[in-house]
């Protein structure tokens, strides 16, 4: 964790509204420089909606979204991308025509755009271990191999920002282990990260800074030790 | 890096030496004209088809667009010819501009809304209040410029370009970009594609093309009514070709066009009653068998198709 550097993103009072339901309503987050923030929350919660309209996938209706000193308010997702955020999905959405390679490429070329692209590319399939697999086809591979090229795509753009969408969903514990030590060795790199989970010891190996949201808004910050003892968390947890 | 052009560049150079040799040894230069036109009618469809998957049943409105935007700049402008055509693309291309709005459809509804556009376009043209630009449904005559050989060298130029251009995107991170967009529109997003830029520029080169064709199409034959460079039968034997030979490649295409175009000619004149019958049944067979064309067959088998 890097608790004392500056703000790289800031989101104050965010609302999302599908019809006349509010799936936000009102957020804040923040995250400064390098550091991992756990989001966690019943189903439902609004942290995938979080997720989407910060890296532009849904647009949102109100409040704002400062990434870097710069607003990213209802910018395109290829603009949020060069500036530096991105994200990988819980469910996910490989472009299942496309090889490995090219899939990584398409990050590095377009959302990048530094340094040597195929060192680039091969980096990145290195840290997700799937350099030996660059000339499948990506629909071939395993659901949890996906996630991982996903992942992989997103490091070829060089994020300052990741947010990763429940990337332990459907993972054995020994895949769990694996990926937490792989998310903090990219931590090191300055990468700073919402991570997305349901599985709060999953979070706990990642971070002690837990946001936890319910029916669309912030319901607590602290470690999960904390969050443990806090009668609302509990509640909407385990619905007492 | 230019190597990987290689296989695409041979397939471009056999068809130009090809369609260069012929004239000098078959005598039927209008066959030869319309195979080049369809040729590159197929390639240029398969810009915006086989690399964004968007399907323009109204094509020939780009086609017809050439045709008439060359006529006009011939007649009333008095431009040589050869600029003629290059104007004809650039009107199909400003067409292809009002239109970009309709990119944001997807599947049958972009089909439908690109063919109505074009028969649009085509009501516009034989408008009869518009004979003095147009000459209504009376038709254009560009006898005084007409030079067959001329045109007919033209049409083959077009056809290069369309072939470079399909050969461009195949081996491109820029074709890359299209196909992501075409599997998936918020993954190629979040790769840094900008999905809307992308498949624009897409769909104008598309819309060139076919301006040219149309544009190349009536120079050579030198009278032509809204009927013939707006007739449906335009799109409809495009998308056939370009789906029988398979799309994303350069030699899809002219696969498809070149069996079945010489197949038309051959049977489809003498007896169209069969052709009709056997074309049904072709596409019935493509569509349940073969989706994605003849080239697929290789590319299964792991051929690399150029």
């Amino acid at each position: 964790m890097c608790p004392n550097g500056k703000h790289l993103l800031k989101v104050e009072g965010l609302v999302k509204k599908f019809g006349g339901f509010r799936a936000l309503n009102g957020v804040n987050i923040d995250v400064r420089e390098g550091q991992i923030v756990g989001l966690a929350g019943p189903n439902g919660s609004g942290k995938t909606t979080l997720i989407n309209v910060i890296s532009g996938v849904y647009r949102p209706d109100g409040g704002s979204v400062e990434f870097d000193g710069r607003s990213v308010y209802k910018l395109p997702s290829h603009k949020i991308v060069r500036m530096g955020i991105n994200r990988t999905f819980q469910v996910p959405k490989p472009l299942a025509g496309l090889t490995v390679w090219e899939n990584v490429k398409l990050g590095a070329v377009y959302g990048s755009r530094e340094g040597n692209r195929r060192e680039t590319v091969r980096q990145a399939l290195e840290i997700v271990q799937l350099h030996n697999m660059k000339d499948s086809v990506s629909a071939d591979l395993t659901f949890a191999q996906q996630k991982l090229l996903g992942l992989a795509t997103a490091l070829a753009t060089k994020p300052k920002m990741l947010l990763v969408d429940e990337i332990a969903a459907g993972l054995s514990h020994q895949e769990l282990l694996w990926i937490a030590e792989m998310l903090l060795r990219i931590q090191k790199t300055g990468v700073a990260m919402i991570v997305v989970e349901h599985h709060l010891g999953f979070i706990d190996t990642l971070t002690s800074d837990v946001v936890v949201m319910n029916a669309g808004a912030n319901l607590f910050r602290g470690s999960i030790q904390e969050a443990a003892q806090n009668d609302e968390v509990v509640e909407v947890f385990l619905g007492r | 890096m230019l190597r990987r052009y290689f296989p695409s560049l041979g397939v471009i150079l056999a068809i130009v030496a090809i369609l260069l040799c012929l004239p000098h040894f078959y005598s039927n230069q209008s066959f030869l004209f319309n195979m080049m036109l369809y040729l590159a009618l197929a390639e240029g469809l398969n810009i915006i088809y086989g690399f964004t998957g968007y399907l323009p049943f109204g094509y020939v409105g780009f086609f017809g667009a050439g045709a008439y935007g060359a006529a006009i700049a011939i007649t009333l402008l008095h431009i040589s010819p050869f600029f003629g055509v290059i104007i004809g693309g650039i009107a199909a291309v400003l067409i292809g501009i009002i239109l970009i709005p309709l990119l944001r459809l997807s599947g049958a509804y972009f089909a439908i809304a690109n063919l109505a556009a074009s028969q649009a376009l085509y009501f516009v043209v034989a408008n009869p209040s518009l004979e003095k630009i147009t000459q209504g449904p009376y038709g254009i005559d560009l006898s005084s410029v007409y030079n067959a050989d001329a045109s007919y060298y033209t049409m083959l130029g077009v056809l290069v370009f369309a072939m470079l251009l399909v050969a461009y995107m195949r081996n491109s991170n820029f074709g890359l970009s299209l196909l992501a967009i075409k599997e998936d529109q918020v993954t190629a997003s979040l790769a840094g594609v900008n999905v809307v830029k992308a498949r624009s520029i897409a769909w104008m080169l598309s819309a060139f093309v076919a301006g040219l064709s149309g544009a190349a199409f009536g120079w050579y034959t030198a009278v032509f009514y809204p009927s013939t460079v707006f007739s449906l039968d335009v799109s409809v034997f495009t998308i056939v070709f370009v789906l029988f030979g398979g799309i994303g490649t350069v030699a899809g295409p002219l696969v498809g066009t070149l069996i079945l175009y010489s197949m038309y000619n051959f049977i489809g004149i003498s007896t169209p009653q069969y052709f009709q019958l056997f074309y049904g049944l072709l596409i019935i067979v493509l569509v349940l068998f073969l989706p994605d064309g003849v080239a697929s067959i290789l590319q299964k088998g792991k051929v690399y198709v150029p």
